[in-house]
């Protein structure tokens, strides 16, 4: 036979309202301590996105997003979804380059890339902005030496990756021990350069 | 009673062997020799210090550590020794000295000793030397360091396989003797002269038959179904080396038949689907270690019915 | 205030050694001497706040819903050190990543103030959440910097050895934590047990003494 629950609504009440009061002091806490620092990680992720435009292409004085973001990534045949976002860079009224942002699958899960193409179709750097890669491994796609071996090559045609050492024409020399992290990079890299093919091709 | 014979009577057990840990270890060393024949002559005096060090050390290792400890000195059992040169056989030709030491002090401090020594290593410790050594220094335990200084050739056989990189690969003769032309760790290339040594260890009946057995049968059928030339994958990296004398080690196999067949299968299955299908070029390390974790498991649901105890539910019901 | 119990977080009670408390966070973050340091600190300062606040409202919090009351309280905590390193610490928050909103479930956290805080002082809860806190802390920059040595060569990113030191990879992997964690378990547990049978021994060459005298 079911037994009865007798519900004592006052009990109820009463630990329903403590646990109440506990959290809305525990949220007004929280509301205080995101106010203050809201503001200020805002705009570090700001101020850490430019630095890292500014570094992959130096000659540019600003850099202003592009309108036609979804178009373009219509326009890419392959990993299309792994662009982020665009940005034309200038000097003065000019556009000289642009700046990919992609995030493409590492070893340990996204890979945040952005990647420096200037309108003569030369990759002029990379920045590895936000990667979860093994350390001592994947990890060194962070270090400096890896990432230079970008610089100057061709975005017209696929860098490739080379496993064994020795690297000519579009070629990147795979961290060894890393060969997934070395590809999650380069395809960002290569999405990038059809990326900006595409926006070259409607002007 | 006269002084006539007096007839002693002891407990159990009254059928004595005398096969002691020593003799057994021997025989693995003597049947280890044509693989070390072979070794030494394709890859010269490397292979030869290879051997030494990682022998002195295991020995060195086992030494120290149980006189620390304060427990009775055992390596005069030559286990540590076979330890010793099963790492090295699993080592490329260019190992380092340091490497040598440092994979030889895992294996038998952590994976032996501290586990309780012998009789008692839950993994085989010159696999998990082998797995640490690979783990802890990537690029020197692949590729390019098992191919000879003076050798055109760029990649092992595996290698090859794996990377699908348009060189020729040797014959299957070539890969049936270990050479010339093939290349890998220093003791796994020639087949021929590791089956020589794994005979004549069942022939003296010192490591199980059923292990090696099932093991190269399940790579060879499998080999067959994956659309592989069955003869290659069984001639090909550590295999030979894996199914004779590793999967075979007693004490992290299983002991009952049916279990050994369990365990060699599993590891033939898991060996190809590396192969074909993982990462890495070469599977028998991995697939003996994963095995070796599951072998309590198969032991305990192999064991035979002892005869005259029947289940609980029966002597209920009557 | 008894200081007692700010000592027996450091070694008799170190959660990492002998209470085998947030094993997660320990294996994951102590790949280097710095982010233990800093998941340590972390740790302590959300352990202090909830050990203080669950003591100082012990006796308002009823038994019944007391689980719910101490998750709010921790999580509170954990999410106001995330802000805070993500705006000031920006370097610390990357190096520690996920494991920071994992704090909440640290099981120190939730283990002192069930076992602890509820039924304690404030100021005893304080000295306890100090000296766990310190105990967490010490082991978490002991693992991290022996597994940034061995694996990486560097002590708080500073390069120890030369070129020619070429380190210990599988230290820095999760393998490497679980054998550096072991040992250490095993070395904390050598040195207790010396020190317990010292003891013993002591005590037991006293009452000798005093049933001769």
């Amino acid at each position: 036979m079911k037994e009865k629950v007798n519900i004592d609504w006052g009990v109820v009440l009463k630990y329903g309202a403590i646990l109440f009061i506990i959290t809305v002091i525990c949220t007004l806490l929280l509301a205080v301590t995101n106010k203050v620092t809201a503001p200020v990680i805002a705009q570090q992720n700001e101020e850490k996105n430019k630095q890292a435009q500014q570094e992959v292409l130096p000659e540019a004085k600003e850099f202003e997003s592009i309108d036609d973001l979804e178009q373009i990534k219509s326009k890419v045949k392959e990993d299309s979804d792994i662009i982020q976002s665009i940005d034309e860079a200038k000097d003065g009224d000019k556009v000289i380059g642009y700046t990919v942002k992609t995030t493409p699958n590492g070893y340990g899960g996204e890979i945040e890339l952005l990647t420096g193409i200037n309108t003569e179709g030369e990759i002029t750097g990379i920045s590895v902005l936000e990667q979860g890669e093994t350390a001592g491994l994947g990890a060194r796609s962070t270090e400096s030496e890896f990432q230079a071996q970008y610089k100057g090559l061709s975005a017209k045609e696929p860098v490739v990756v080379e496993k064994n050492g020795e690297v000519s024409g579009n070629e990147i020399a795979a961290i060894s021990g890393a060969t997934i992290t070395s590809n999650a990079i380069t395809k960002g890299v290569n999405t990038s350069s059809e990326a900006v093919d595409a926006i070259e091709e409607d002007k | 009673m006269e002084n006539g014979t007096k007839l002693w009577v002891s407990s159990s057990p009254h059928i004595r062997s005398d096969l002691t840990t020593q003799k057994i270890m021997l025989n693995v060393l003597i049947a280890l020799v044509p693989a070390f024949l072979v070794s030494v002559y394709v890859f010269g005096i490397s292979a030869l210090l290879i051997t030494i060090i990682c022998v002195a050390t295991c020995v060195l290792t086992e030494y120290v550590f149980e006189y620390l400890r304060k427990k009775p000195i055992t390596i005069s059992d030559l286990s540590a020794c076979v330890t010793g040169v099963l790492i090295a056989f699993n080592l490329p030709v260019k190992a380092p000295w340091w490497l040598c030491i440092i994979g030889s002090v895992f294996a038998i401090a952590i994976v032996k000793q501290l586990f309780g020594g012998i009789g008692h290593n839950f993994l085989n410790p010159a696999l998990a030397g082998r797995a640490f050594l690979l783990a802890s220094w990537p690029t020197r335990m692949t590729g390019i360091n098992y191919i000879p200084v003076d050798v055109t050739t760029e990649a092992t056989p595996l290698g090859i396989v794996k990377e699908g990189l348009d060189i020729a690969l040797p014959s299957n003769m070539q890969m049936f003797l270990g050479f010339p032309g093939v290349y890998g760790a220093i003791g796994e290339i020639s087949a021929l002269a590791l089956l020589i040594g794994g005979i004549y260890l069942i022939a003296r009946g010192i490591i199980s038959w059923r292990i090696p057995t099932f093991y190269l049968a399940t790579v060879l059928v499998m080999a067959l179904f994956f659309g592989e030339d069955p003869i290659f994958q069984l001639c090909a990296g550590g295999l030979m080396l894996g199914a004779f004398f590793m999967a075979t080690d007693y004490v992290s196999s299983p002991t009952t038949p049916v279990g050994q067949i369990i365990f060699a299968v599993g590891c033939g299955l898991l060996t190809m689907i590396i192969r074909k299908f993982g990462g890495y070029p070469e599977g028998v390390s991995y697939s003996i270690l994963l095995m070796n974790c599951a072998a309590p498991l198969i032991q305990k649901y192999t064991m035979p019915k002892v005869y005259g105890i029947s289940s609980q539910k029966e002597e209920v019901a009557e | 205030m008894n200081f007692k119990y700010l000592t027996n977080g450091i070694i008799k009670e170190n959660p990492t050694f002998r209470l085998l408390l947030g094993m997660c966070p320990t294996m994951a973050v102590t790949t280097a001497a710095l982010n233990g340091l800093g998941m340590g600190l972390s740790t302590m300062f959300v352990l202090i706040g909830s050990n203080v606040t669950i003591s100082a409202l012990r006796k308002v919090i009823p038994d019944s819903i007391r689980i719910p009351a101490f998750i709010v309280v921790i999580a509170s905590f954990v999410t106001i050190v995330g802000m805070v390193l993500k705006a000031y610490i920006p370097v610390l928050d990357q190096a520690l990543g996920l494991y920071i909103p994992l704090i909440v479930v640290n099981c120190i956290i939730l283990g002192r103030a069930e076992a602890f805080a509820f039924d304690h002082s404030v100021g005893n809860s304080l000295m306890d959440g100090i000296g766990m806190g310190l105990g967490f802390t010490l082991s978490l920059t002991v693992l991290g910097s022996i597994r940034e040595i061995f694996g990486v060569g560097s002590l708080f990113g500073i390069q120890l050895f030369g070129d020619a030191y070429e380190p210990v990879t599988l230290m820095i992997l999760p393998p490497g934590g679980f054998i550096v964690l072991g040992l250490g378990i095993g070395i904390i547990n050598w040195i207790t047990v010396k020190l317990e049978k010292r003891k013993e021994e002591k005590s037991k060459a006293v009452s000798t003494e005093e049933v001769n005298a």
